[in-house]
């Protein structure tokens, strides 16, 4: 509370001083634990500003929505340390100029909700390192150890399971703030890459596209997860991929706004063992 | 009746730099290899897309070559590092789905080593061939010709 209502303050300056021309953060939904996307213009919208542990969309994603950015204005918005990596990202892929972004950063531990110290990306960057070494510790999801443990024919009859519920609404693309492409590969006709029936085929195929554009890019900020509306497990794909590539060349995704993409640079010593 | 050998189908993506040029050596010295691999040439293995082995696999291939210049040989100098990263994502995603990473190869094959060429495929066909038909995908490729079912 105390922290909603210092931010619906700060948000007020600084549309007040035209030091922003808008704050993209959250308002009620539809039921008490919903969230919806609030974009904050005036001091009356900044009234309906809530903060707390509920807020768990990524809404990094509007910022790089068509022209908001091009008249070079400043634009406000809350992010959690995951969201703080997508604009990082957004920024190393030069979607977005950092200097136009002010973060109200925060983050949560059960219901309680905490304000994070800054306002621009790099004030954000010890706070994301420490993230990034404590990662390895944090403990798996059960599913995705019980994946891991499973034999081949089994983790194929697993996804096959899950993705043959897989209606290609592409939701999961829509909500992926890393998902910024004008022309998406599934849509794409000339090739066909990925088959268009509703068979499991194309679904698996689409599945394994999304997860391999976004390894090395995934923030595990979960809005994929959350709007898949047949509940595809989409995290544990998100999560095996982070494992990889932290392991397999060091890469935390969004650790700063002049990160090298992944899958965009390499080391002539990468590991080779499987190549014949 | 006698049992018929299986002969796998398999899709070798090659570079045109090293890896066709040691496929045309494999030629031209007469070297005999097995006839179970298609090759499709492009530029670099820069430009191999992973969407291309997804694709081989919807067409029904049972196995898949990525092949190109040795590191450090690349004709645009550094396509092969770059793709080398991708395989290993790749790999480890299809891995993690349950495609088994034998049914996917990669290789460093230069221009001069024709009679490597030929030994892979040999070693590549039989591997696959003792890996069996990729059953598992040949059905979902069965099922995505039937109407659907919702
Ligand atoms: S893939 Fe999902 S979890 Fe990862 S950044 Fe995109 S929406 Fe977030
Ligand atoms: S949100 Fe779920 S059902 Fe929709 S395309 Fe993505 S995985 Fe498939």
């Amino acid at each position: 509370m105390i922290t909603q209502e210092k931010y619906r303050t700060t948000v007020k300056e600084l549309l007040a001083s035209d030091s922003v021309k808008m704050v993209i953060g959250y308002k009620p939904g539809s039921t008490p634990d919903r969230r919806r996307p609030l974009f904050i213009r005036s001091s009356d919208d900044a009234d309906q500003l809530v903060l707390d542990s509920t807020c768990i969309t990524n809404l990094s994603g509007y910022l790089v929505a068509e022209g908001l950015l091009s008249d070079e204005k400043r634009v406000g918005i809350f992010l959690r340390p995951e969201g703080i990596r997508s604009i990082n990202i957004l920024a190393a892929e030069y979607q977005l100029n950092m200097d136009q972004i002010v973060i109200f950063g925060f983050d949560s531990t059960g219901r309680e909700v905490r304000p994070l110290e800054g306002r621009h990306s790099k004030d954000f960057s010890a706070l994301l390192s420490d993230i990034k070494e404590n990662s390895p510790q944090i403990s798996k999801e059960p599913l995705l150890e019980s994946i891991e443990r499973m034999n081949e024919q089994e983790r194929f009859d697993f996804w096959q399971e899950e993705f043959s519920r897989c209606i290609k609404c592409y939701a999961c693309r829509q909500a992926c703030p890393m998902c910024y492409c004008r022309r998406c590969i599934v849509d794409s006709n000339q090739p066909q890459w990925v088959n268009t029936s509703s068979h499991t085929l194309g679904n698996f195929e689409w599945n394994v596209v999304r997860a391999f554009h976004l390894s090395g890019r995934c923030v595990q900020c979960g809005n994929c997860d959350r709007a898949c509306p047949v509940n595809i497990p989409l995290r544990l794909i998100n999560q095996r991929m982070a494992e990889m590539v932290l392991e397999g060349f060091d890469h935390f995704a969004g650790l700063s706004p002049t990160q090298e993409p992944v899958l965009a640079s390499f080391k002539k010593d990468d590991t080779e063992t499987f190549i014949l | 009746m006698s049992e018929q050998q299986f002969e796998p189908n398999i899709i070798a993506f090659v570079c045109t730099y090293c890896t066709y040029a040691g496929a045309d050596l494999a030629g031209t010295s007469r070297l005999k290899y097995a006839p179970n691999v298609r090759i499709v040439r492009l530029p670099c293995t820069g430009r191999i897309s992973p969407m291309f082995i997804l694709k081989a696999l919807q067409k029904g291939a049972d196995g898949v070559l990525v092949s190109g210049c040795h590191p450090g040989d690349c004709h645009f100098t550094h396509g092969n590092y770059h793709a080398r990263r991708r395989w290993m994502v790749f790999r480890s995603l299809l891995e993690f789905t349950g495609i088994s990473p034998e049914r996917v190869k990669y290789s460093w094959i230069s221009a001069a080593e024709g009679s490597k060429f030929a030994d892979l495929i040999n070693s590549v066909t039989e591997d696959i061939r003792k890996l069996g038909p990729f059953d598992q995908y040949q059905q979902m490729i069965k099922d995505a010709q039937s109407p659907a079912t919702l």
